[in-house]
């Protein structure tokens, strides 16, 4: 009987099990992924959730400046279940960022986007990008204060281009302030437009990946090293199939995933103002500016870079451009690091330093983003110190340490600086 | 743990099948039941809201401004439901359209088209208040009201009721149904009662009528 | 490795939730509300208290009569007999019966829908702004407020609390303490008491679905951890091929 089924399906379509096993139970993947190879099928799986409980908030929603706040208090009250839906979106949208950024640290821990990977990694980056522009425009339409005036400040960036700027967000918003028409537009972008863009690059990047195939802790090539295991004589030694092996690890991890967003979700929904905040439970209201504006954390280290970059030559412009540097380097990485070892088991002191050194510029910035450091700072130094010198001084060094990075980078592996130690011929572990 | 140099041929140590099967069907079975407990929120989304259940609540009208002959429309659960003030030279001609009906006791095909105590023959709870629910059972359009009795291009012999506009349908002034035409029922009769004399309550049964 | 950066994430977890109070910050230290959602007699006083002395000029225009009296075990008749008097329907919203113009005109601007108040504010911010009214002769309508300096409400409960004046600071310009310099018709702990009832009233009615989550969240976490203890069992059984 089963037979028959998949006899019929293979001579209608002769490409369907051939792809199945392909990616699947053919997809052969280094054996001795460790707990940071979660992070990319728990993307995967934010990615259905948002698009799903997203399909079910529109059907409820209303794009307009003068019913968009009234819908969503019509979804989390009259609408049954409503209240659920909005809160796996919304914890969906911040758990989305936490899992990307762990991603893409294990990439650079790994050295996941060198060679051959690097279009993997161009495809990551893109698919970041894209998600960025997503939450901004999906931040905006609850039209809360705080989606007001982020709309306002963000769309004000692109002011500051010289000449074009004004008009430029003249067009962008569709008003002289974000109005309905601004609304209407990231309506249209959020629903539609990004998620198709989205959804492409999402299936560019696995098939990219699966084509070279995935790295592994060790930065070993399972493809160059001996063949042969228990399910196939000619695949790799240190690989197995993906399935059952990872999708029943993975399962685990989206076992452990699940129980910390449905106890956000059902406990803790707000996050502390963290994933809702505050002042968005106040109507947009073009007059008066929240008192503690600020973007949602995840935006919080690259907008910090804009603010510590001060404006010259009667422009702004410089830290709008420091920003999206902030980001256009990370697209560069591949070529900036010319280091031959991968993993950072292997590679040299400078560059688990500079590493370590990145990722507190990255939380700092974050920190400093937030605002935190009008309570961090005095606890520190004493309440009697001058808080925003303080922040600008340590925001400054941290804008300098996050790209000195990239310097340092290019410099320790192109001048031939770095002293790697032996990388093995076969993986080492697996848990 | 850690093994250099792993022996990956080695296929020949004993599987339990039987705890692999069990476990995976296990898994398989509480995540099957995950996922449907999962959906039922959704499935429940699509139902009416408090806010169109709030607008779906009962609707009280008074009666006293409606005269002999005089229909008048109020919108419950967004239907139009009539509301006919029948003259007595009204009543007195519905027994006569019998044989010209499809279903003159409302026992036949339109059994269910109207609440126990308004299947009578003038498919009221009061002889001259008609309460009705103003939608063609043919497709769905409103029915105009053609109340007068005299010579109508469609019925030369018209004793006042009911033409749809859309594919001809005729009813009485009962809204029952006649021979001949395509709609296949008697209109529909919500739930009503009378609050007092002259106050009518759509989408609530009478007390002891459910 | 895995050790480490589980108690990382922990770690920066903490520090976020316990940094979390960026509610508004300026003003004096806030005492705690200390309200309790699942206290079903303290909401039912605190609907009492909102329907007899706010109701007059804030609306609650998200919540229907029927849902709280469905989420506070009210029955129909109790709500509307004894809460609802504008007339409403009972599938209708809290909605004050207050003429805008008239609000207005009495306190320079409307008085806010209070809805969303403790998702804006915080239950802490609404429980010490009705604990820190003080009679001012400089402020026009006679009173002021510490949490909330020059606030547009005349103090709608002052019978309860009675009247506190403000002890000022040695250079006259900081407000150091309050004292009840007139007690009302509660002691200041039946006051107090009132006030967070109110409280738990209004952060009810910012999110009424908070008491079906927490009633749901508890069964949802569990089934998962069932799910992911097999998942977990599934996976060593897969891996004892893997060496």
């Amino acid at each position: 009987m089963a037979n028959a089924f998949t006899r019929w399906f293979d001579e209608r379509a002769p490409g369907l099990a051939p792809t199945y096993r392909k990616h699947m139970t053919e997809y052969y993947a280094p054996k001795n992924f460790n707990l940071w190879y979660y992070f990319g099928s728990l993307a995967l799986l934010v990615l259905v959730n948002q698009i799903l409980t997203g399909i079910f908030l529109t059907m409820n929603y209303d794009p307009s400046a003068t019913g968009a706040f009234d819908s969503v208090q019509y979804i989390m009250r009259d609408v049954e279940w409503g209240w659920l839906i909005r809160y796996m979106h919304t914890t969906g949208a911040s758990l989305f960022f936490v899992v990307v950024f762990l991603h893409m640290f294990r990439g650079l821990l790994y050295g996941s986007y060198k060679k051959p990977r690097e279009l993997v990694w161009v495809l990551g980056m893109l698919i970041f990008l894209v998600l960025m522009a997503e939450a901004f425009m999906g931040y905006v339409l609850p039209w809360g204060n705080m989606s007001f005036w982020g709309a306002k400040v963000i769309t004000s960036l692109f002011g500051t281009i010289p000449v074009i700027g004004k008009d430029l967000v003249e067009w962008i918003v569709g008003d002289y302030l974000p109005a309905d028409a601004t609304l209407n537009r990231f309506f249209a972008l959020h629903v539609i437009a990004l998620p198709l863009v989205l959804l492409l690059l999402v299936v560019l990047h696995l098939a990219a990946l699966h084509e070279v195939g995935s790295n592994n802790p060790d930065g070993v090539d399972v493809k160059h090293g001996p063949k042969g295991n228990r399910w196939d004589a000619l695949k790799p030694a240190d690989a197995i199939p993906f399935h059952p092996y990872y999708t029943v690890k993975d399962l685990v991890g989206v076992g452990v995933f699940l129980i910390v967003a449905a106890f956000i979700i059902f406990f803790a929904p707000t996050f502390g103002g963290w994933f809702l905040e505050h002042d968005n439970a106040i109507p947009a209201n073009n007059l008066v500016t929240p008192a503690q504006i600020k973007p949602v954390w995840y935006f919080t280290a690259f907008y910090a870079i804009v603010r510590m970059v001060p404006s010259f030559a009667g422009t702004a412009v410089w830290g709008v451009i420091a920003m999206f540097g902030s980001i256009a380097l990370l697209f560069a990485l591949p070529w900036i690091d010319a280091g031959k070892v991968k993993s950072v088991r292997y590679r040299g002191t400078g560059y688990k330093v500079a590493l370590a050194v990145f990722v507190v510029s990255f939380l700092c910035l974050a920190i400093i983003g937030m605002d935190l450091t009008d309570e961090y700072l005095p606890r520190i130094f004493g309440s009697d110190i001058d808080l925003t010198t303080w922040d600008n001084v340590i925001g400054r060094i941290m804008t300098l340490a996050y790209f000195g990075f990239f310097v340092f980078l290019w410099l320790y592996t192109h001048l031939g600086w770095e002293k790697t130690k032996p990388v093995p011929e076969r993986v080492t572990t697996h848990d | 743990m850690a093994c250099k140099y792993p022996e990956s041929l080695m296929a020949n140590e004993v599987v339990d099948h039987g705890r692999r099967r069990f476990l995976t069907a296990t898994t398989a079975v509480v995540g099957g039941v995950g996922v449907v407990a999962a959906a039922v929120p959704f499935i429940k989304s699509w139902e009416p809201s408090a806010r169109a259940k709030a607008a779906g609540a009962p609707v009280t009208q008074s009666l006293k401004k409606i005269e002999a002959g005089q229909q008048l429309i109020v919108a419950w659960r967004s239907l139009p439901v009539f509301i006919v003030h029948r003259s007595p030279e009204q009543l007195a001609a519905l027994p006569k359209q019998d044989p010209r009906l499809v279903d003159p006791k409302s026992n036949g095909s339109s059994a269910g088209q109207q609440p126990a105590y308004a299947q009578n023959e003038t498919r009221s709870i009061k002889p001259e208040w008609l309460v009705m629910v103003g939608i063609c059972t043919h497709l769905g359009c409103v029915p105009n009201y053609v109340g007068e009795m005299k010579p109508e291009p469609f019925d030369p012999n018209w004793q006042g009721g009911y033409y749809c506009p859309c594919h001809h349908s005729r009813y009485d002034m009962a809204g029952r149904v006649y021979q001949g035409v395509p709609a296949p029922m008697n209109m529909q009769i919500p739930p009503y009662h009378f609050v007092d004399e002259n106050t009518v309550q759509i989408g609530v049964d009478p007390k002891g009528a459910a | 490795m895995t050790k480490r950066l589980i108690s990382t994430i922990l770690l920066s977890l903490g520090l976020l939730l316990g940094s979390a109070s960026s509610w508004a910050e300026e003003g004096p230290e806030l005492p705690a509300a200390g309200n309790n959602l699942r206290d079903q007699a303290s909401l039912q006083r605190g609907a009492h208290l909102f329907f007899n002395y706010c109701v007059g000029c804030h609306s609650l225009k998200y919540l229907r009569y029927s849902r709280m009296a469905e989420d506070l075990h009210l029955s129909e008749q109790d709500v509307m007999q004894n809460l609802n008097f504008t007339g409403a329907k009972f599938d209708d919203p809290v909605v004050s019966h207050m003429p805008a113009e008239l609000a207005t005109k009495a306190f320079g601007k409307d008085p806010p829908d209070l809805s969303l108040e403790v998702s804006a504010k915080g239950a802490d911010w609404v429980y010490g702004y009705l604990n820190a009214f003080y009679l001012d002769p400089k402020s026009p309508i006679g009173w002021n407020n510490t949490v909330l300096p020059n606030a547009a409400m005349p103090f709608p409960l002052w019978k309860l609390q009675g009247e506190q004046t403000a002890v000022m600071s040695k250079d006259g310009k900081q407000v150091e303490k309050l004292e009840l310099s007139h007690p009302g018709e509660l002691t200041p702990a039946q006051y107090q008491q009132a006030t967070r009832d109110l409280v738990n009233f209004l952060d009810y009615a910012s999110e009424p679905a908070a008491l079906q989550r927490h009633a749901y969240g508890v069964w949802v976490v569990l089934f998962l951890v069932l799910f992911t203890f097999l998942a977990f069992l599934l996976k060593k059984e897969y891996w004892k091929d893997v060496h």
